[in-house]
């Protein structure tokens, strides 16, 4: 009698959507664990306070498991979360313009370490938060997605639905832009 | 020139990896990943409520139609007058059961004509049938 076939010990997330499509609640828990630090690193980017990230986070999760059907592997899960991150953002941002809310900036809120080296480290992030703030949403998202996730052109275009060179231009007119903003 | 500039792409790069670092670092992983379930486990539950809350709204509406309908067939009532008087030639409540076929078919062709006058002169149509009290009683439902 031969052994059971070991299972693959790191199942792909492709697995991994089809088990949570099954109904296995604990496939989409992996999935969360291994995918929500690069989501909230792109949330962060996008420019979602601090404060919201983990809400954020959640949200995203809910609606992409929500919406999973429609994934066809057009892109890599990590890259669809971040495109559904994106939209969860701006629907958020769209709330908080309505009920006047701000979230308090990075700059004012209370920061964890040496409020002095945080300052000398953060002014550049500070910098580049607010001038990825001012890009249009298909330059950040590509940008973000290039420099911060280091994705292809490829993969970029399939998940926003544009052409890869479409993506690259977007990209270097964000560069550009950045480049001015930060000099 | 390039160089500078591909120094300047490496730094914009690094910076961009450092945005959201914080936020992601303090990410509480475990508690994430039971809160995603937790609301991915309501969900059918919400889903079958939504399904429930759809009946109030289409009796919401309903309720609407029938009230929009409701006051059309009373304004439409009150702006022709009370139709159906001008052409009775058989008072309602008449035994019936006396009449021969020809004169029930007078009878309903007598209350068939209202109805294809509608749209033609009016209600003084059929008064010349009525008698005293009928053109009384029309009348009076006029005078509201």
């Amino acid at each position: 009698m031969t052994p059971a076939e070991p299972v693959a010990a790191v199942p792909t997330d492709a697995a991994l959507i089809a088990a949570w499509e099954g109904g296995d609640e604990q496939a989409a828990a992996e999935l969360v664990r291994r995918h929500a630090r690069a989501l909230a690193r792109f949330l962060g980017g996008t420019g979602a306070p601090d404060m919201d990230v983990d809400d954020l986070v959640q949200e995203t999760f809910i609606r992409a498991f929500r919406a999973v059907a429609k994934f066809r592997g057009q892109c890599r899960f990590r890259t669809w979360l971040m495109t559904i991150g994106g939209n969860v953002l701006r629907d958020a941002q769209r709330r908080w313009r309505r009920s006047r809310l701000v979230p308090l900036g990075d700059d004012v809120r209370a920061a964890d370490g040496d409020p002095h080296e945080h300052a000398v480290a953060g002014e550049a992030e500070a910098r580049l938060a607010a001038g990825l703030e001012r890009l249009p949403p298909m330059q950040r998202d590509v940008f973000l997605l290039r420099a911060q996730q280091g994705l292809e052109y490829n993969e970029i275009a399939a998940a926003l639905g544009t052409t890869p060179g479409a993506a690259r231009v977007h990209y270097h007119h964000a560069v550009k832009r950045l480049k001015e903003h930060m000099t | 020139m390039n160089d500078d500039a591909t120094v300047h792409d490496r730094e914009l790069q690094e910076v961009a990896q450092r945005l959201g670092a914080r936020a992601a670092e303090r990410l509480d992983l475990e508690r994430m990943a039971q809160a995603v379930v937790a609301r991915l486990r309501a969900e059918p539950r919400r889903r079958a409520w939504a399904w429930a809350g759809l009946g109030p709204t289409w009796l919401r509406i309903a309720a609407a139609l029938v009230i929009v309908a409701g006051a059309g067939a009373i304004a439409r009532t009150w702006w022709h007058g009370p139709a159906p008087v001008a052409g009775v030639v058989v008072p309602l409540g008449e035994d019936l059961s006396g009449l021969t076929a020809s004169e029930l078919r007078d009878a309903i062709g007598a209350l068939d004509r209202p109805l294809e006058d509608e749209t033609g002169s009016g209600v003084d149509v059929g008064l010349e049938g009525l008698g005293p009290d009928d053109l009384r009683a029309l009348l009076r439902s006029l005078e509201g």
